[in-house]
């Protein structure tokens, strides 16, 4: 509520730099979705042509071909990434020797580069020369090479396994921090009542997490949308464009292909959902506030 | 009221004018002179490994006193340069190199302000960019070879003559000057020049029962040679590299398709008009029909050759694990800096790896058509209205340009991994002291007059980057068949050139 004419001048400067930083990119890159910008012209001589770009992406079979991966990439990803970290989160809640040694452990992927993991992964899974392939042949599940992300077919799946080793550890510690808060005298009160292991964590536990897992989810949702350096590193888009999402394709697009306009274009269509999902974000983390505030 | 540079005129412009002219006139007069400067000695006719010996350090070069003859060494101006220097992981004669270019500079023209930025390659083109939409570029930049096409169109670089630098056009390699003329002008000079060659392990030959010191001839070979080294070795034949959104997979596959008579447009032409698309003729079918032989059909390649850049065949080749790959002249010192890093036994046989290791010219096609990528640098003059400050110091660019590109120090600047762009730097003891201690730079260089540069286009990276990529996935993979994968990719490049933009 406004109190004082004073305030504006002390958030001024954030204002400034967040319009600079984010507002002018922004408009910026809606502008540039209504021109035309061959590879062969400078940007300003750029020429207006409306909708075009916005109508080229969304009648292109190759924009529905990635935009079915991108689902695949981002539902499949966030799933598992919350299951693991979920399960990860409640084997740690229970006190055990070793706990905070296995806590750390399980942080490691979140904290190690996405670069340096994805060309990890990509040793690890080559086609010639990988550690998981050796070890399937040595213990007789496989013959011969395994072709994990140089087949087209199981390429994308490999690489959001990746994704899920990297980000699980994510989900972890937003649902550890989430099962503090659960009541102790509630799942006692449902352990006298009979109530057995399964339906203490149903009914007791996961109700409890509901508001940490929507914004864990919307989280992770987000960021496996803009997921850019796994698929890039390690296929760049291939095999014949199988690993190709959203995020790289506008990528090349612009910058490999130059063509900044439908690139634009793509991003715009990309920032309009990022705002659906931020708007969803934002109600998540602020339900119950007006309750608050009127009380 | 503006003057012709769209810049506000200020007093005192008639003087000068007078003075422009006078500077002009002095220009030309100098520039007729120093044309001789360069007299070609060298026979291009001639080359081969053996010539390229044969001819270094029989004359030397006084850069200094000859660019003197360009622009006076008591010249007082201004230079801003960008380029990319050596950096922390590069050799130290490379850093020595630099160093000295710089101070025989500076002794040179002592009255030249420079103002120099060494930006590394991944930076350098993104960070041009950035600074044309802002007018604050430097006078002068070094690209990649094709680096300067997106700018030649787009209209950020001057025209330039050799001439006006104290060279003339026969002191290029022409493959080179073809790589940096747009629309039939020269925006740039080549600075320095390099091609690929063909490396193999003899060893591994030896074991496969090929002759170990000699190179497949043709790119038939390569394909039965691949299939014997797998067949008998258990091994990967030939490198193959096959990546998506990779440079690495044109600079190894579009000399095996000019080779075979293809081409992605008519670059191979001595006059290129790069408006006729040869990416689906019969030349450019049977090259793609020799790598699905060696992918799909024999599998004699790395499985991983899709999502492999050269950098993943380094490994294998080094292990003994791979017989046969296409390698820039710098491989044998990349291979000597793995040897060196390996322990225990994977020591043995990377020293052993080094021992066997061979260089040879690029096979050739059916009918004898050997080719390989032109690589290399261009330097190139920005156009006043897009350069910090708004103005070009022409005489200081030109005595830059003229002492960078002189004989020896085009040969010394480019000492680690290319050759010198001005041709006349073959004749330099320098190059003589770089082929005494530099194994197989005489192979390398020899494979210079097979060079052919990627259209020059500014579509071109999208072309090789992608499409060509796209097209042997596409095939090797089975998702299209050869003669489909070919029509496709002929398809998406007349839809790039005729400027429909690629891709979606």
């Amino acid at each position: 509520m406004y109190t004082s004419r004073f305030d504006y001048l002390y958030v001024a400067p954030a204002l400034l730099v967040m319009l600079i930083v984010i507002a002018y990119p922004v408009y910026y890159t809606i502008e540039l979705s209504f021109y035309k910008t061959p590879a062969s012209l400078s940007l300003a001589d750029k020429t207006f042509t409306g909708l075009d770009n916005y109508s080229t992406v969304l009648t292109s079979a190759i924009f529905w071909k990635v935009t079915w991966q991108t689902i695949i990439w981002t539902v499949l990803s966030t799933l598992f990434s919350f299951l693991l970290g979920l399960g990860a989160a409640l084997a740690l809640h229970r006190a055990f020797i070793g706990r905070a040694l296995l806590r750390g452990l399980l942080l490691i992927p979140w904290v190690v580069s996405a670069v340096a993991a994805s060309y990890v992964w990509k040793w690890l899974y080559h086609s010639d020369f990988g550690a998981i392939g050796a070890l399937l042949n040595a213990v007789g599940l496989t013959k011969g090479p395994v072709n994990f992300i140089d087949n087209s077919t199981t390429s994308l799946y490999a690489l959001i396994v990746v994704n899920v080793w990297k980000e699980f550890s994510f989900a972890m510690i937003m649902l550890m921090a989430g099962l503090q808060t659960v009541p102790e005298s509630l799942l006692r009160a449902a352990q006298v009542d009979g109530a057995s292991a399964w339906q203490r964590f149903w009914h007791v536990t996961m109700p409890q997490l509901q508001g940490v897992s929507t914004v864990t989810v919307l989280l992770l949702v987000v960021q496996n949308f803009n997921s850019f350096i796994i698929p890039f590193i390690m296929t760049g888009g291939g095999p014949v464009g199988s690993t190709q999402i959203w995020i790289t394709h506008i990528y090349e697009l612009a910058f490999l292909r130059q063509n900044w306009g439908v690139g634009a274009a793509y991003a715009v269509l990309l920032f309009l959902i990022m705002m659906v999902l931020g708007y969803f974000y934002v109600r998540a983390l602020t339900r119950g506030d007006d309750k608050r505030a009127g009380a | 009221m503006t003057n012709s540079e769209g810049r506000v005129q200020r007093s005192g412009s008639a003087t000068r004018r007078h003075i422009a002219k006078f500077a002009l006139a002095a220009m030309a007069t100098t520039s007729l002179i120093s044309t001789s400067v360069y007299a070609q000695a060298v026979d291009l006719s001639k080359w081969s490994p053996e010539y390229v010996k044969s001819i270094a350090g029989t004359k030397d070069f006084d850069a200094a006193k000859d660019c003197g003859a360009v622009v006076p060494n008591d010249y007082a101006g201004n230079v801003s340069y960008w380029y990319t220097g050596p950096f922390e992981a590069d050799p130290q004669i490379a850093h020595d190199q630099d160093k000295a270019f710089w101070d025989a500079f500076h002794a040179a023209y002592p009255n030249i302000k420079t103002d120099v930025q060494s930006i590394t390659y991944n930076e350098l083109l993104d960070k041009f960019r950035t600074a044309l939409l802002g007018n604050s570029a430097p006078m002068v930049i070094r690209l990649q070879i094709l680096g300067g096409v997106e700018f030649a169109a787009k209209g950020y670089l001057n025209p330039v003559k050799p001439e006006d630098y104290g060279f003339t056009a026969a002191d290029f390699w022409p493959g080179a000057l073809k790589s940096v003329t747009y629309d039939n002008t020269l925006y740039g000079l080549p600075t320095n020049n390099e091609t690929m060659a063909f490396i193999w392990n003899a060893k591994v030959f030896k074991d496969a029962g090929l002759d170990p010191e000699a190179a497949p001839k043709t790119w038939d070979d390569v394909v039965a040679y691949s299939k014997q080294i797998h067949d008998k070795l258990g091994i990967s034949g030939y490198g193959l590299v096959a990546k998506q959104n990779a440079g690495n997979t044109p600079f190894r596959f579009m000399p095996q398709l000019w080779a075979y008579g293809g081409g992605s447009l008519d670059e191979t032409a001595a006059s290129p008009t790069y408006k006729s698309v040869e990416i689906n003729n019969a030349g450019s079918k049977a090259a793609l029909q020799a790598a699905y032989q060696m992918y799909a059909v024999d599998k004699s390649v790395p499985v991983s050759a899709l999502t492999n850049t050269q950098a993943e065949n380094q490994a294998p080749f080094i292990a003994g694990q791979l017989g046969m790959m296409i390698a820039h002249p710098a491989e044998y010192a990349k291979m000597l800096d793995l040897a060196s890093k390996a322990t225990g036994a994977d020591k043995a046989t990377a020293d052993a790896v080094v021992e066997n290791m061979r260089y040879g010219l690029m096979p050739t096609g059916p009918d004898g058509k050997r080719a390989v990528v032109f690589g290399g640098s261009n330097i190139h003059v920005v156009k006043p209205e897009f350069v910090d400050g708004g103005k070009v110091d022409e005489q200081a660019v030109r005595a830059l340009i003229c002492m960078w590109d002189s004989p020896e120090w085009s040969t010394r600047l480019a000492w680690v991994g290319s050759n010198p762009g001005n041709i006349n730097g073959f004749l330099t003891t320098s190059m003589k002291q770089r082929l005494d201690t530099i194994k197989f730079l005489d192979v390398t260089t020899s494979m210079l007059p097979n060079g052919i540069p990627f259209p020059v286009l500014p579509e071109s990276p999208e072309i090789m980057n992608i499409v060509v990529p796209d097209m042997l996935q596409n095939a090797l993979t089975g998702n299209m068949t050869v003669d489909q994968a070919t029509e496709d990719a002929a398809k998406k490049i007349e839809t790039i050139i005729a400027g429909g933009g690629g891709g979606i």
